[in-house]
């Protein structure tokens, strides 16, 4: 048997072993804690303590640095800005000079890198570019004082050279004796090239074209521009305006001398034995007058060179035309800018040459009467004749076409007939009747006028209007040249040859002819007759009076 | 007739004939009448020929004329003239000299002679 008061001993003791041994762990273990707070206190101390000190060791280090960059800095301002300036003065100065006439040339940097940005950089870059602007200005002002003296020795020469002009056409006037009429001609063409280039350098040196002109057709200004080349045999020119096309007269002399600046390009650049073709057309904005040449054309930055002057919108400087300077696309441009002309060298030819087109704006151009002041007599005469003074009343575009087809089988062989021929009765029922009405007061009026004037030959014609169309036409013919191209009445289908511009002047120029120089109408037996009718009726008369014994006195 | 223009004329005369001004035949004279021959003109004819040409196509003018009527110098025309008339265009005929006058003498008697018939 166990006994109970033994166990419960054993197991108080047995506890209060354990709770002592549990108490002592407790309190050793709170003791360490206390120590490792302690400790982990001073660290942190510690640690401050050394941040501080590398703090002022970090500071004491950045100011040493500091010092030391200064004074490296002084010592290179010392050398290397002297040979900074002197890279200026002997390099980029005299580069930046350069650069200003030729943009091509490179203008070199700083020699240190390191400068760039720095004040002394950007007062070295202000030196550079003061040299700049003082150096344009100063070319300006040569180049305006070049041109100021070349405008005035220009405008001279060449108010010398119309006054030679005058004379020599006058010489033609007067004498013509063939060996001088040669040499007349031959010094009237080089007086014309070198008044154009006089001219031509005045206008690029500013001056006035020198040439006041009245309103003239447009096709003179082309051809008169033509005349004043060395090639001109080499220029074709097609004349597709309506006759009577006219320029106001202050765009005159600058179309003239554009045409001939274009043409002189144009037959330099192209082979002495090809053409250069003009072609005068009219465009919705006005008249365009295109030159080809069948040559090697340009490059394209020729050709956009060449464009940009004759668009005229930068200022010429003489110093830029090369040597010798050439003029005419300068000439161009200063023309174009001046009177609103408009010149396009852009587009290649179609022949592979160049094509320069100059367009005539509606507000330079007028009209003249080619009837009452017709085209010099050199110019080449329109592909269109239908401008008589009633068609143009009544344009009718069916018109132009018919008479342009009818214009080269009728230099006007038929027409002189017609006009007497065909009186107003008897235009043909068959066209359409809005346009042939005006058409057809025409030739009545010269009928009218030429009746008149002929009547004294032919009492037929005069008296009998409205007589078989065909029978007059025979008849009033007064020199009797059987005309073979007399188309007759079955002609008449085409009633715009009655109104070709040139028929009115050429029956008024026949009826002076006529009356004038014409041999008569009449056959020698013809005279005879009627001499011998007048003979008969003067001694009827004679003898008459005879038998009444008056005395004749 | 025709506006003849005052200021100075801006196509020179020797573009009329391409410069050229000795003819190739034999030289007309200013008097010489020229007369078409109302042959048509050929389509590739030369502007100032084609205006002498028409010109001539109404009648028949001296060549002084001609030049009168197309502002042209009459060398110029004579030129125009001679190529027409190696084309065969036109007619020429030399001018006609003047009538030799018979003596004033002469024709006094003739004169008194008449009246003194009617006596």
């Amino acid at each position: 048997m166990i006994e109970i008061p033994d166990v419960v001993l054993g197991c108080l003791s047995a506890g209060t072993l354990a709770a002592l041994v549990l108490g002592g762990g407790l309190w050793r273990s709170r003791r360490r804690g206390a120590r490792q707070s302690a400790e982990l206190t001073a660290l942190n101390a510690a640690l401050d303590g050394a941040r501080e000190e590398a703090d002022a060791a970090r500071a004491q280090r950045d100011a040493a640095r500091a010092e030391s960059a200064a004074a490296r800095a002084e010592t290179l301002t010392a050398e290397a800005l002297t040979a900074e300036v002197a890279h200026l003065a002997r390099q980029r100065v005299p580069a930046t000079a350069t650069h200003a006439a030729h943009p091509h040339v490179r203008v070199p940097g700083p020699l240190d890198d390191a400068v760039a940005g720095t004040p002394l950089g950007d007062a070295l870059d202000e030196v550079q570019a003061a040299v700049l602007t003082a150096t344009a200005q100063e070319r300006k002002r040569v180049d305006a004082a070049a041109r100021a003296g070349m405008r005035g020795a220009t405008r001279d020469i060449q108010a010398g050279l119309y006054r030679l002009q005058d004379v020599l056409r006058g010489l033609q006037e007067k004498y013509d004796d063939p060996e001088l009429a040669q040499v007349l001609f031959a010094l009237d063409h080089e007086n014309e090239q070198s008044l154009r280039r006089a001219q031509v350098t005045a206008v690029v040196c500013g001056a006035w074209v020198g040439l006041a002109r009245e309103e003239s057709h447009l096709v003179e200004a082309v051809t008169g521009g033509q005349s004043r080349l060395v090639g001109y045999h080499r220029v074709k020119v097609h004349h597709h305006l309506e006759p009577g096309t006219a320029l106001v007269s202050h765009a005159v002399e600058p179309v003239a001398i554009i045409v001939a600046e274009l043409l002189d390009n144009a037959l330099r650049h192209s082979a002495p034995d090809t053409d250069v073709v003009v072609n005068l057309e009219r465009v919705p904005s006005g008249v365009a007058v295109t030159v080809d040449d069948y040559g090697v054309g340009m490059a394209a930055d020729e050709r956009a060179r060449a464009q940009r002057m004759v668009a005229g919108t930068e200022a010429i400087l003489l110093s830029e035309l090369g040597d010798p300077p050439r003029m005419g696309l300068a000439a161009i441009g200063q023309l174009t800018r001046r009177f609103d002309l408009s010149v396009d060298l852009s587009s290649p030819s179609p022949y592979g040459g160049v094509r320069a087109v100059l367009l005539i704006r509606n507000h330079l151009l007028s009209h003249i009467d080619p009837v009452e002041q017709p085209p010099a007599a050199s110019t080449p005469r329109s592909t269109r004749t239908a401008a008589a003074p009633a068609a143009a009343a009544t344009p009718v575009n069916g018109h132009s076409h018919a008479s342009s087809a009818a214009d080269p089988t009728a230099p006007d062989a038929g027409a002189r007939t017609h006009g007497t021929a065909r009186p107003a009765g008897s235009a043909p029922a068959s066209v359409p009747a809005s346009g042939t009405r005006g058409a057809g007061t025409g030739p009545v009026e010269d009928a009218g006028a030429r009746s008149t004037a002929t009547a004294g030959t032919e009492p037929s014609t005069a008296a009998t209007p409205d007589a078989d169309p065909r029978d007059t036409a025979g008849t009033g013919d007064p020199l009797g040249s059987g005309d073979p191209n007399d188309p007759g009445p079955h002609d008449s289908g085409n009633p715009d040859e009655d109104t070709l511009p040139q028929r009115r002047r050429r029956a008024r120029g026949r009826a002076t002819a006529a009356t004038a120089t014409a041999p008569p109408a009449r056959t020698p037996e013809e005279s005879a007759a009627a001499l011998g009718a007048l003979q008969a009726g003067t001694a009827a008369a004679r003898s008459e009076a005879d038998s009444e014994g008056n005395d004749p006195r | 007739m025709t506006g003849r223009r005052t200021g100075r004329p801006l196509v020179p005369a020797y573009l009329s004939t391409g410069g050229v001004a000795r003819p190739a035949r034999a030289c007309l004279e200013r008097l010489t009448v020229l007369t078409g021959t109302g042959e048509p003109a050929p389509p590739a004819l030369p502007a100032a020929q084609h205006a002498l040409l028409d010109m001539l196509g109404d009648g028949s003018l001296t060549v002084v004329e001609a030049a009168a009527l197309l502002e042209l110098p009459v060398s110029a025309i004579r030129v125009l003239a001679d190529e027409l008339l190696g084309r065969g265009l036109i007619l020429s005929r030399p001018p006609v000299p003047v009538a030799e006058l018979p003596e004033p003498d002469l024709l006094k008697r003739v004169a008194d002679g008449l009246r003194a018939l009617k006596h």
